[in-house]
Parts: structure tokens; sequence; C-alpha cells
């Protein structure tokens, strides 16, 4: 009944989602203002992130049925941007940033220590789902390089052995316990990092 | 519909603006742009405003843009009504309350946290702002209003002279503003350079309707920042510099597309065309002439080939944002197949001056070839983090080296990348060239949009390469074989070289691909290999180590080197703990490496210095 079957290709069929119709109910309303070739897709895009915090499958038939175009459109043109997701973030998300700044200060270590104690691979969320890391860039921050994002903040300058402990306070007590006898802080006469004493 | 003049707008702007230019009564100002709120500004204006409010100073707090010290954020300006003005730096929250004890108390001054002395009265003891080496040689046009209004307010832009240059341009023929900026000699900011008058006649000379003005606000290259600045400092400043360009080349519809890794700047240029629009200088009849524009703001989604003019184009119909192949270039089809200008922000942000102050003035700084000012961003291995403003042709070591500070103590300057992962990078001994395109061009360098990423000798060129080449692949639309099949196979070569697989057969391969990339269709395909081609011009003895004797001499190419335990000291147990993989083991009393363990983050030498070494891992014994 939510108008998926009004887009105009014949080539390419749309199967009714088996998704929650309330899922498609509050993405229909949300999109409902908006219209084709006017600007509005990545409106759109950006309104159902802000909502679910990705863009749920649900969406792409909807989409194309209210910007007139198929589903494989919409599908490529969510693959093409980086910032919109098709799958639910992590419980934690670490963003690292991969810009120059950050690389030339040493950012490709901080990533193999977030990788490792988070048990993570870039863009993907641990095995058990509780962590995820995200490859993000530049912004112009780089007076804090090198730096991660948590929860929108920023965390930077960080050392090495200061993104060691971060991560595994991140991770919890229980696997803390095992490596935290040494004393840890205080590299090479770094400055202390701006938040990181203050994560959780 | 009310008939506003440009003098109803001045007479009420500067009435507010005057409680700012000479306040009565004490004005903290404090920078609230991203750079400031990433190390805690927001913090810092609310603690201060409910101090002041606690302890009932008489004082107003008021945001305002950024001076370009990212490295002194977050900073915080006090000007007492009697003309003494000090900017604060490192001004967290939790330094507020000393701040306000010190500097609030009969013309007190907070010492230890003093940067300069800003106002027409000097500060006993604290230096000049423009005696300070960053500030020093900087001429701040498009910079102006940074840090010194409140973004938000469009009454602050009109006193400063805003809004001057679109009612002179009113007042002319189109074709007469675009020789005006066509006098002047802009050239597109963005990194093409080209004329920007020559663009607009374009546009204006295309027949068919609606012809559309777009500002590519999309500055993806990495380690560029100046839009970012200028948009969230000074918004205005773009609003009435596309309002102008609309009426020069006779467009209807106006969108700024902005990437969205900048929340602030997005927020602030929406606020901006809201206000413009109350105040009538968007709409129907701007300024009670018979011209009509309307501008609007699209956040974009990540995406580095959106900044190339035409996938800019596909991304705004609701497309992947592929660039489009030219021609038809876009002032004949370009947004939705109607005639469109797109520009870059800093290539607007000069018109208004231009018209307010006429193109003899903004020609009178820059050099022989090229006029007027660029914004510069500082970052990587540089002392102040930043953006400065200074004019064409100033030399890059003047802005590296002196205003920046150059490489941290102890280090040396080892290359500049000036714009953008598809720049190239130049080496050392070429720091004194002038910051303007032809010198970088000689160089097989582009200046690109002014991101310099400095580099010292902790860095690697390959290893940078590598990182280059990485973006350009990850960024590729895919349209071209040359382009997402050639990076992917340079990439590859790269990470080949830096694992210490290398082969001399290689370094013909990147040269083949390096020529093979000109055949693709946009310049993110034609500037992939730009970077490894500066590698090879000019530091090709660093590559051939890395090849040849399988050595990185910077000692970062992760395959080209391991952690061994050279010394045995008490630092070492603390190695053991930071160890996340548990490479770090004691056999016997004795530490060493676990090789097959350690992941080479660098932790436990962090931890350990003396004890803990780098060491070639192909190193004859």
């Amino acid at each position: 009944m939510f108008s998926n079957a009004s887009h105009n290709s014949r080539l390419t069929p749309v199967e009714p989602v088996a998704g929650g119709t309330e899922v498609i109910a509050r993405i229909s309303e949300m999109i409902a203002d908006l219209r084709a070739d006017d600007v509005d897709l990545l409106k759109a895009f950006h309104r159902i992130q802000h909502e679910f915090g990705f863009v749920p499958p649900e969406a792409v038939p909807l989409l194309a049925g209210q910007f007139r175009t198929t589903p494989a459109i919409i599908y490529g043109t969510i693959d093409f941007y980086s910032e919109i997701r098709t799958a639910p973030p992590a419980e934690t998300t670490v963003e690292w940033c991969s810009g120059p700044a950050c690389l030339l200060k040493g950012s490709m270590n901080i990533r193999r220590v977030l990788e490792a104690v988070l048990e993570c691979q870039m863009n993907r969320a641990s095995p058990d789902g509780r962590f995820g890391l995200r490859l993000v860039q530049c912004d112009g921050t780089c007076h804090v390089a090198p730096l991660v994002r948590l929860e929108g903040r920023y965390i930077g300058p960080l050392s090495i052995s200061e993104t060691v402990e971060f991560a595994r306070r991140l991770v919890g007590p229980e696997e803390q316990g095992a490596a935290s006898h040494g004393n840890g802080t205080g590299g090479a006469g770094r400055p202390a990092p701006q938040e990181a004493t203050s994560v959780e | 519909m009310t008939l506003t003049t440009y003098q109803d707008l001045r007479a009420k702007a500067d009435e507010v603006w005057a409680r700012v230019a000479s306040p009565p009564r004490t004005l903290i100002r404090v920078v609230d742009t991203t750079c400031s709120r990433v190390v805690g500004a927001a913090e810092t204006l609310e603690r201060l405003r409910q101090e002041v409010q606690a302890r009932g100073l008489d004082a107003d707090v008021m945001p305002t843009g950024c001076l370009g010290l990212c490295f002194a954020e977050p900073m915080v300006e006090i000007t007492r009504p009697a003309g003494q003005s000090v900017l604060y730096q490192k001004v967290t929250a939790d330094k507020v309350p000393s701040l306000v004890d010190q500097s609030l108390r009969d013309d007190g001054i907070a010492r230890d946290m003093a940067l300069a002395s800003s106002g027409s009265q000097a500060a006993s003891g604290i230096p000049a702002l423009d005696s300070l080496e960053f500030w020093r040689g900087q001429v701040r046009r498009l910079m102006a209003n940074c840090g010194v209004t409140d973004p938000d307010s469009i009454d602050h832009f009109i006193a400063r002279g805003g809004y001057e240059g679109l009612t002179r341009a009113l007042r002319m023929k189109p074709v007469d503003v675009i020789q005006e900026v066509k006098n002047s000699g802009l050239w597109g900011r963005g990194g093409a350079a080209f004329s920007t008058g020559l663009k607009w006649e374009f546009l204006l000379n295309a027949k068919r309707e609606p012809k559309y003005l777009i500002c590519n606000a999309d500055e993806g290259d990495p380690g560029s920042f100046v839009n970012r600045n200028l948009m969230e400092s000074d918004p205005q400043l773009l609003v009435e510099g596309m309002i102008i360009g609309g009426f020069a080349t006779d467009a209807d519809m106006g969108y700024v597309y902005i990437r969205d890794e900048y929340p602030v700047p997005v927020e602030r240029m929406t606020g901006a065309v809201e206000q413009a629009r109350e105040k009538g200088l968007l709409g129907k009849g701007i300024l009670g002439s018979n011209f009509d524009f309307e501008l609007e703001v699209v956040r974009g989604a990540g995406s580095y080939v959106c900044g190339d003019e035409t996938g800019l184009l596909s991304s705004l119909e609701d497309r992947r944002g592929m660039p489009k192949i030219k021609p038809p270039f876009p002032a004949q089809a370009g947004v939705f197949a109607m005639p469109s200008n797109i520009n870059n922000v800093e290539s607007y942000t000069n018109v208004p001056l231009i018209m307010r102050h006429g193109a003899d003035w903004w020609a009178s700084m820059g050099s022989e070839k090229h006029k007027g000012t660029k914004m510069f961003s500082l970052s990587g291995q540089i002392q102040r983090v930043g953006i400065l403003e200074v004019p064409l042709g100033t030399p890059t070591s003047e802005v590296v080296m002196r205003m920046g500070g150059g490489p941290p103590e102890g280090r040396s300057l080892k290359g500049i990348q000036p714009g953008g992962p598809l720049s190239g990078v130049i080496p050392a001994n070429d720091v004194h060239i002038p910051l303007e395109p032809d010198p970088y061009r000689e160089r097989g360098v582009l200046m690109g949009s002014g991101g310099l990423v400095i580099l010292d000798d902790t860095n690697c060129i390959v290893d940078l390469c590598v990182y280059f080449e990485w973006f350009a692949e990850d960024e590729s639309c895919g349209r071209c074989t040359t382009c997402f099949a050639g990076t992917r196979r340079m990439l590859e070569i790269l990470r080949r070289i830096s694992s210490g697989r290398g082969r001399l057969a290689d370094l013909e391969l990147i040269k083949l691909l390096g020529r093979i990339a000109q055949n693709a269709n946009c310049f993110h395909g034609q500037g992939a290999p730009t970077a490894v081609v500066s590698m090879f011009r000019f530091f090709e003895d660093e590559l051939l180590e890395h090849v040849e004797r399988k050595r990185c001499p910077a000692k970062v190419c992760r395959g080209l080197v391991r952690y061994e335990v050279v010394h045995q000291s008490e630092r070492l147990p603390a190695a053991e703990a930071i160890c996340p993989t548990n490479a770090v083991v004691r056999d016997n009393g004795h530490y060493r490496i676990d090789q097959l363990k350690c992941i080479k983050c660098d932790a436990c030498r962090e931890q350990a210095p003396y004890a803990i070494e780098l060491v070639d891992e192909f190193a004859p014994a």
C-alpha cells in the first residue's frame, strides 16, 4: 500500500520488503515532501540516517517511488557515498581519521592498536558487535592530530600508549585487568591528550 | 514585499555593530568554530556566560569566527571599553574562573594565558597581534571579519561593509560587472586557476533558462580547511559573492554544496541564507532591483570526486557523483542539463571585495601574474597549525618556515604537499619558490586549493605515496579503467615496495601507469599519479633505497622494519604491559619481541625508548 510499486521501471521488479510496516510508514512520512529533480535525494538519505542510524533496506523501494526512478539507481547512489551506511552501526564506534596530517604523525600505528584491542577491522564491527571502527576523512582539525573521535568528541593528539589505554578502557574492566599492571601513560614527553582521560 | 534599501539596512546594522566596535562595557569574544570546538570552545563559551551571570559582571559574551590560529584554540578576546583588547590562548573551561578573576578586575590581564594585544590601546608587556610571527606578513582581506564579527549576525557583516559591493553591482549592467571581475584578474581558487570573469561570461551568454550558479564547497582535499574556516567565520561573504555572481550571469538559482564532514559550515551557511532572505537580499526584487535570485545549501554525503565540478553536478542530480564527460561544458549543459557555473568558495568570496573596492584596489596585492590574496592552511609536521591569508607570490618558505614555525624542534623539513593528494610534493630545497601556480607547475606539482601539508625527516615518501594512491583508488568513481584499475595497480606496486618485495621492474611499471592515467576522463584519474611522479623526480634516492636495498631510511614502512630489544632496562615491564598483542615477552628474565605477534605499533618503544629499537628488517647482520 505504500506506493513502492509506482516506480517507472518495468525491468526491475520491486519485491515488497519484508520489513516492519512501521519502518515503512515512518520513512514514507519522512520523505513525503521531497521530490525528484530538486536536489532532494541527499536530504532524504540524511533524514533517514538521522532517524535510524543507517538507511534500512526498506527505504530503497520507497525512495525509488518518491524520486520516480529505480531501486538500482537509488541503491547505487546510497552505495556511492561513504557517509551513508546500509547497516546499523556497532554499539560503540571509534572513528579514525585517515588524513595526511594524522598519517605523518603516526595514525597508522593508532589504527593497528585499535584493530588489535577492539578486535575489529576498519569499517567492520567486532565479532560480538560491540565495537566498530570507521574510517573518516580529514575535517581540518589537524591541530589535534593524530586523532580519533568517539561519539562526536575529538581525542588527540594521541600517543600510541594513550591509544592502547583508551581502547582498553572501552573494552572494559575484565579484559583490562589482565594487562593493566604496568604504569601506563606518558610516552616520550608528549602533551597530554585533550580528552583521553575523561573517557570511561 | 518590503522595499528595502541598502541605506536602511546599513543604518540598523551600524547601530548593532557600535556595541561591538566601541563596547560600552567589557566585551568577551569566544572563537566558536570547528577547530576551537574540538578542544572545548563550546564549554568555554558556556562557562564564561555562567561566570559573568553568577558574578553579576558588567560584560557581554559573544561567539565569533576563527582567526586562523588553530594552535592556540580555544581563544578568548577580552575588549575593555577604554580600548584595551587582549587575546587569550588555550582557554579551556577549567581556566575560565582564573581568566575572569585576573582579567576582569580593574583592567587586569591574565598573563599566563595572554597571547597578544589586539586593541587600539597597547596592553603593557603583551606583544601586539601583528608582531606575532604567524600574523606578520598576512594580508587579511577575505578573513577581515574572521574573529571580529559574530558569524550569525548579518548586521555585523553589513556594518563592516558587507553588501556594499552588491549594491554597486546592482547599479551596473551584468556585462560591466563581469568586466570588472575580469579586470581584477581573479582566477578560480579551487585549483584549476581559470579566469572567473571569463567563466561567468560563458554562463551569461548561454541562451537557455533557468541558469544555475553553484558553489563548490566540497573541500575534499585532506589537509585543506580554508573554505571551512571562511564559511563558518563569515558566511555572509559567500552569500554576497553568489548573489553578485547570480546578477552578473543572469542566473536564477544558486546551490552551495558543502561536504558532509563540515556540519558547522552547513549550519552557519543555512542560517546566513535565511537571514539574507529576511533582509530582502535574496528572493524577488533584491534591494529594490528587478533581479530575482534564490540560494539553497546542500549537504553532501562523503565523496571526494563530488569536488570535481561535473561530479558535483551529478550529485545535485540525485545520482552517483560521477564526473561527466566534457563537452558539453557546464555553461552549456550543467545541472539538470541547464546552463550552470561552478566556482570555489574563495573565488566567490573575492568578488564582493572587488565590487566594493574596485578591481584596481583588489589587484594591488599579489605577484605580477597572479593578483590578490590567497588563504592557506598549514598542517602536518609544523609548529603552528592554522590558517592564514597572504598575497599570491609570497615565498613558500616565508609561510611555512617563518609564519608556521617550520617542523618541530630538532627536525628538518623534508617536503611540502601544497594542495591535496593529487597535487604532488615539492622537496625541501624548493621551499623558497613563490606561492603561485606557475613555479609549482614547472616542478610538475599543483598548487591546488591551498592546504599545505608539511613533511619532516621522520616521514617516508614511499609511505606517503601509498597513502595518496590509496586515497585516489578509494575515491575513484569507477568510470574509467585507467583510473579505477590504474590506481589499484599503482597501489599494489607501492605496497609491494613498502613491504620489501619491490623489484626494479616496478619502477618502469609505475612510470607506465603514470602515463596511462593521463587518459582518464576527469582530473581525479589524471592527477592520481602526480605524487608518485614527483617522488621519482625529487626523492628517487629514497625510493631506490626501498627497492634495491629493502631499507626505509625514515624507518616508517612496516615491512622493512622490526622492533628489537637491544638493552635490558627497567622500563621493559611497562613496555610488556602496554603491548596490545603481548609481543613483548620475558624468557628467563630477559625480554625479547615475539616477531609473530608484533603488529609494529610502536607502543613499547614509547615506554622503553632506550631498550627497544626500530631496526632494518633486511639489514646485513
